[in-house]
């Protein structure tokens, strides 16, 4: 809500009405850029912005169930015999260096850099799916020491957490790949620099949750 | 046009108030504005301000309306004036019902702790909720020198506070006798505290009111209060196992014999030994998805029966005994079911097809255990023996 | 994916081919404007705004035949007309087909008509996703009626509490059908809720600051938020239901350990937030409805909008107040109960300030503003019950019996759906150029208010008196005694639903009346106040020919009236067809639509696909899955405006379409 607030307070309004004098009605562009609306935010990024909102409290309900199974463990292993903080720690790492690798995309999509943003896109993507490489090689070592789906209450929270966070990177990685490969073919609609934004933004925000779902899965004991 | 409108308002608001004021049932055994304990009495001397408010506050509104509709129709005035509003009207509103709400609030938090406080109840009994039924187990304690088991109707002595632990062995249940007290859940896996306590003797009602799955509706219980005196004779009687039956040759030994083929693989009744002298017990736990059917060692002391579907009363003998003095019930209710007060009729038709009497899941499902009793496939001479063995059931 | 495209210089000199023709290689995208293709491709927001309304209403007839059907087995003690199953499926059914199925894409679809006309935009700011969501809504709503017909329907009531959601208790496909309809269902909200937001904080025409904004555009956006937060919890929820039932989770099994409150926390989080996305809609037309007929503006319309933003703040804080019952503890009880108290507050400023708006005003009682009345009476009567209850010991008396049902349908059905009818009477001039007819209109109200005082008054008594929700049957030992007995109350209140059925008979031969009468309505039947009526009826495909640049809160008010100086009246200085023909004058040309397109529907079908999927086979999951990444994959390649290539070339007497023509 807090664009609402700017909005009514600084009298936006009127500015964007002489900004649409300016362009309207010959200049119309479709792009994002330079397109009118009413808060200067374009629909795309605002829209991606609500979206990742929404996306919070999805995370934040499976993370309270977890909180709320983490030590219900029946007779399964516990997350003491399990965790392997070290190897998570690196790859949460890796996934880290993902969004500055991220970062280098969208700055070198706003040069037009179209080389050097398929380079970065190519890489991020690259750590992503290191990061879920490494996943799945965790959580196979989980189920060999018997901590199946359906084990117990924290095998459950912790699979269905985690694996929700893995299907979200992995979505990403998909839309990386995809965005590079539409970029070396130009088949890009729309403006180029916001598309990379737009992922990016996706992309960084995947990155936070993992924070979030490594310091209280992994960093806090039970 | 306008009057007849006026009119036509007044249809709803009208129905509304003669709703209220006359409408009610005389003696509905749920009614929640007729306490009959402390508990219920509570909730119902702090509910009186909000409701009556909340009336006041109706029909004020309704009346504005009326008046507004009638005095500003249009009868050709000029366009009003554009205001926008008045901060006098506004502020007013949000202080009026502020302070109309603050009066509600303060007592409502009073009553809140006050039902929740447990340290003045001395009888325990666990209460347990299953699809679709209740048991009421009574743990040895002051008064009670072994524990005793029952189902449907939970007895308690009057004028003093009983906590009932509730509990659930399957899905979420709630108990709720309306003229004691309010509801409260009964979750598996928890065990959570509801006070109870009538002030005279009698039966009242109750209704299972989370909705718990097929046979909801069939999910009856009764509170039954008796006098100090009394309930302990009750005790003394509960305590006591099953007298066997010595002629295994009349009627009622060929029902015991039945009722050790069948009945036993989920019912128990202490002291029924088999042929070698060992004690029957029940086998609930494996036949029976909740793990618990109703301990019938002193079946014929209930007046209900089926989870309390059914009246193990006949119609005549039943009135009889809700409308019996306070000074007289105790007596008639310790007198269980008389022979010719039995209701034989229903109680058959239970026997014959439970199913069908009260809907159920009488199936085995994979894991081999049902959810209710099934049909029995018994011969009309197996269930009239049947019968004569439950009538010794007292 | 923005609205009013013009060729960038971009996209006119870049890569020739990104029209979709040429990305796939193997279809034409669709440009039928007429037939049922230009309906089944359509992104236009009014066309969806209308499958919104008729499917929904559709469904409105199936929960209320539901409705009735149990109406039927109370009408007598032990009824026999439903079996206990069936009974039960009836209801959870009735509840949330009229809750997900009705009520919501309902106010989806006035908002979706109404929202970018009263802003003065051209669409919504996501045509696609737009088309997306209805067709999701649909498929959902389709795919949780298939399980009447695939083994029963979900029977643990629409708050489908666990335990008694495991399969173990409820062994029927029911509750998976319900699980996954619903998560179908939420996906249209979700991307409703971002479409609408984003549409009405970034396309507002110049001026229109957000406290000039219409009044229902602004309960829209509130109601837009809530489901923004709300729908990611249900979703939550259901997916740990479905993870259970489906792939042998215990997130409600207790013998694993787990805590059944787990689910009712999360369920009435979203639970309660939900109550006022069903309610805030109609709030919002009423108080279009009520200024118009008063010719006032909206009394107090910043405490109407802040009063209608605190109710979706405080909405978050009161959801265990549906759970006084399960044990909370006295201090959890005590806060809820003060929160929902506090509630109270917002929701009477409301109803001073309808009746306030009304006070001093000039009023025709027309059938629109009779609903918008009949509302603000009904829901007052529902509101205050909602008090009594707020009052947690005395709710743990009534939660649970009819008591409740009484105040729920007086808020939902004296609320939201008065509301809606208000709006349908309201708006039919605008989306169908036809006035709906008055006298059946008074019929149709008043069959109404008669039969849903008599339908949902009495259950107050039966509530009060002892009678539980969800049973199937009621005993003749628990009614009482006399003649007012509970037998007797729960007779009227059927009686009163069929009253309420011929209500809604009458509205439908209404309705078909008008549709086979002649385009009868001016251009602004009613004198309103806001910037929708400033097109024609119904509305051109752009909408409005320039986009108006706005003044005033209540701006096609104040083009039409002005205040005399010299006497301080108001008086009229321009008609509603003199405002249209200056519109006309200089309509601005080269207006560039977003076009139709195929993959929103087949997105949206292939989500029932994998449902069936997960019920039944998993080689379906797979081709669900196949067809949502190809059709994520088309989407992406397409742009939002069709290319000149996919369209015919122009026939010389082909008026219309021109209108469509693109990239020129």
């Amino acid at each position: 809500m807090s664009e609402l607030a700017v909005d009514t307070s600084s009298g936006h309004d009127s500015a964007a009405l002489d900004s649409r004098h300016d362009h309207a009605p010959h200049d119309d562009h479709g792009g994002g850029h330079g397109h009118y609306t009413s808060l200067g935010l374009s629909n795309n990024k605002l829209g991606m912005w609500l979206f990742l909102g929404s996306e919070c409290l999805l995370f934040g309900g499976l993370i309270s169930t977890y909180m709320l199974y983490r030590g219900r463990t029946a007779k399964g292993p516990g997350p003491n015999q399990v965790y392997d903080i070290p190897f998570t720690s690196a790859s949460s790492f890796v996934l880290l260096m993902s969004s500055l690798t991220m970062v280098l995309a969208v700055t070198a999509a706003k040069r037009r850099d179209d080389g050097n943003t398929r380079l970065w896109l190519s890489v991020t993507a690259l750590l992503g799916a290191m990061f879920v490489g490494g996943q799945v090689y965790e959580f196979t070592g989980f189920y060999n020491e018997g901590l199946g789906f359906t084990t117990s209450l924290f095998s459950s929270s912790l699979y269905t957490l985690t694996g929700f966070h893995g299907v979200h990177v992995t979505v990403g990685i998909m839309m990386l790949m995809a965005l590079r490969g539409i970029l070396t073919k130009n088949r890009i609609v729309g403006d180029k620099a916001e598309v990379v934004e737009l992922i990016g933004l996706y992309w960084h925000f995947v990155d936070i949750i993992w924070i979030i779902i490594f310091t209280l899965v992994y960093l806090i004991p039970a | 046009m306008t009057s007849n409108r006026r009119g036509l308002w007044a249809i709803p608001g009208l129905a509304l108030v003669v709703t209220i004021l006359a409408g009610c049932a005389k003696n509905a055994p749920q009614d929640t504005w007729q306490p009959a304990g402390p508990d219920a009495r509570k909730i119902d001397d702090l509910q009186r301000f909000p409701f009556y408010a909340a009336g006041v506050v109706g029909v004020l509104v309704l009346a504005v309306v009326i008046f507004v509709v009638w005095k500003y129709r249009d009868r050709g005035q000029a366009i009003p004036h554009q205001g926008h509003g008045n901060p006098l009207v506004e502020v007013g509103t949000i202080a009026f019902s502020a302070i109309l709400l603050a009066a509600v609030a303060v007592p409502t938090v009073g009553v809140i702790f006050d039902l929740a406080e447990t340290d003045d109840c001395k009888m325990t009994v666990n209460v347990t909720g299953q699809q679709w039924w209740w048991e009421y187990s009574y743990p040895q304690q002051a008064g009670i020198d072994s524990p005793i088991v029952t189902s449907g109707q939970l007895v308690i002595p009057t004028g003093e506070c009983v906590l009932l632990r509730l509990t659930s062995r399957d899905v979420i249940h709630s108990f709720w006798i309306p003229k004691l007290n309010g509801k409260k859940d009964a979750v598996p896996g928890r065990i959570q505290l509801l006070r109870m306590e009538a002030e005279t003797p009698g039966i009242y009602a109750g209704q299972c009111s989370e909705f718990c799955g097929l046979s909801h509706a069939n999910m009856k219980m009764d509170a039954v209060a008796l006098r100090p005196a009394d309930f302990a004779t009750w005790v003394a009687a509960q305590t006591a196992p099953a007298v066997a039956v010595s002629d295994q040759e009349s009627a009622a030994g060929r029902g015991e014999a039945v009722f050790k083929g069948q009945c036993v693989l989920c019912h128990q009744v202490n002291g029924l030994v088999d042929d070698e002298g060992k004690p029957l017990i029940a086998q609930a736990d494996i036949n029976l998805v909740s793990g618990a059917a109703p301990n019938l060692t002193h079946f014929m002391s209930r007046t209900t029966f089926a989870g309390s579907t059914y009246s193990l009363l006949t119609e005549e003998c039943r009135t009889k005994l809700m409308a019996a003095l306070p000074d007289e019930f105790g007596a008639l209710y310790l007198g269980g079911v008389e022979s010719g007060c039995l209701n034989v009729v229903e109680l058959k038709e239970w026997l014959r097809n439970a199913p069908d009497k009260k809907p159920m899941y009488p199936d085995t499902n994979e894991d081999g255990k049902r959810r209710g009793m099934p049909a029995l496939g018994l011969t009309e001479n197996q269930i009239n023996d049947l019968v004569e063995y439950l009538k010794t059931l007292k | 994916m923005a609205i009013i495209e013009r060729p960038t210089g971009e996209m006119l000199r870049g890569p020739v081919g990104v029209g979709p023709r040429a990305s796939l290689g193997m279809y034409r995208r669709p440009v039928e404007t007429t037939g049922w293709r230009s309906w089944l491709f359509t992104v236009d927001h009014k066309q969806l705004g209308l499958m919104y309304g008729i499917t929904a209403f559709v469904f409105f007839l199936v929960g209320g035949l539901e409705a009735l059907l149990i109406r039927l087995q109370l009408a007598q003690p032990n009824g026999k007309v439903l079996s206990a199953d069936a009974y039960n499926q009836m209801f959870t059914m009735h509840a949330t087909t009229m809750v997900f199925l009705f009520v919501m894409p309902m106010a989806a679809g006035f908002a979706n008509y109404f929202v970018p006309l009263q802003v003065g935009a051209r669409d919504v700011a996501f045509p696609r996703i737009n088309a997306f969501g209805y067709w999701c809504f649909l498929a959902g709503g389709l795919f949780l009626n298939s399980s009447w017909l695939l083994g029963g329907a979900a029977d643990g009531g629409w708050f489908m509490y666990a335990p008694n959601s495991s399969a173990l208790f409820s062994p029927s496909h029911g509750v998976d059908f319900w699980a996954l309809g619903l998560q179908i269902t939420g996906i249209a909200s979700l991307t409703g809720s971002i479409n609408l937001i984003v549409t009405i904080l970034n396309m507002r025409a110049p001026g229109m600051s957000l406290m000039k904004m219409p009044i229902f555009t602004w309960m829209i956006l509130v109601v837009q938020f809530l489901l923004l937060f709300a729908v990611p919890v249900i979703t939550v929820a259901l997916f740990l239901l479905s993870f259970q039932r489906t792939f042998g989770a215990t997130f409600f099994d207790v013998s694993a350990g787990a805590d059944p409150l787990l689910w009712q926390h999360l369920f009435w989080i979203f639970g309660h937030p939900e109550v006022y996305i069903l309610v805030l809609p109609s709030f919002g037309i009423v108080s279009e409805v009520l200024p118009v007929f008063s010719r006032k503006p909206l009394f107090g319309y910043p405490m109407v909008v802040f009063s209608g933003a605190a109710i979706g703040f405080v909405g978050w804080g009161v959801w265990a107040h549906h759970m006084f019952a399960s044990g909370l503890g006295p201090v959890s009880v005590t806060v809820f109960s003060l929160s929902t108290m506090l509630i109270a507050i917002p929701t009477g400023i409301k109803i001073i300030n309808w009746v306030m708006t009304m006070w001093g005003g000039k009023l025709r009682f027309t059938t629109a503003m009779l609903f918008a009345i009949g509302l603000i009476v009904e829901f007052t009567i529902g509101g205050l019950s909602g008090v009594t209850h707020s009052v947690s010991p005395s709710d743990t008396q009534q939660t649970d019996t009819y008591y409740i049902v009484a105040h729920f349908h007086y808020v939902l059905f004296g609320g939201a759906i008065f509301g809606i009818f208000s709006g349908f009477y309201y708006w039919w001039p605008k989306m169908f150029g036809r006035l709906l007819d008055e006298k059946l209109g008074k019929l149709n109200f008043w069959l109404m208010v008669i039969g849903m005082n008599m339908t949902f008054g009495p259950m107050h008594i039966l509530g009060l008196q002892g009678q539980p929700r969800r049973m199937y049957r009621y005993t003749t030992d628990r009614i009482g005694e006399g003649f007012f007995n509970l037998k007797f109350w729960n007779q009227i209140s059927s009686l009163g639903a069929l009253i309420l059925a011929v209500g809604i008979i009458v509205f439908i031969v209404n309705v078909v009346r008008t549709a086979r009468g002649p385009a009868n309505a001016p251009l602004d039947p009613w004198d309103a106040r806001s910037l929708e009526w400033l097109t024609t009826s119904p509305p051109k495909v752009h909408n409005f020919d320039v986009i108006p640049t706005v003044s005033h809160l209540d701006e096609f008010f104040h083009l039409k009236y002005a205040e005399n100086e010299a006497t301080g009246e108001m008086e009229r200085v321009a008609t509603a067809e003199e405002l249209m023909k200056i519109q006309e004058d200089n309509a601005e040309q080269n207006i560039h639509l977003p076009a139709p397109s195929y993959w929103p529907l087949i997105l949206a079908l292939a989500l029932p696909v994998t449902a069936y999927g997960v019920i039944y086979n998993k080689i379906l999951i797979a081709v669900g899955a196949t067809m949502i990444v190809l059709s994520i994959f088309g989407w992406a390649l397409e742009p939002s405006m069709a290319d000149d290539s996919d369209l015919e070339p122009p026939a010389p007497s082909d008026g219309p379409t021109k209108e469509l023509a693109p990239i020129v």
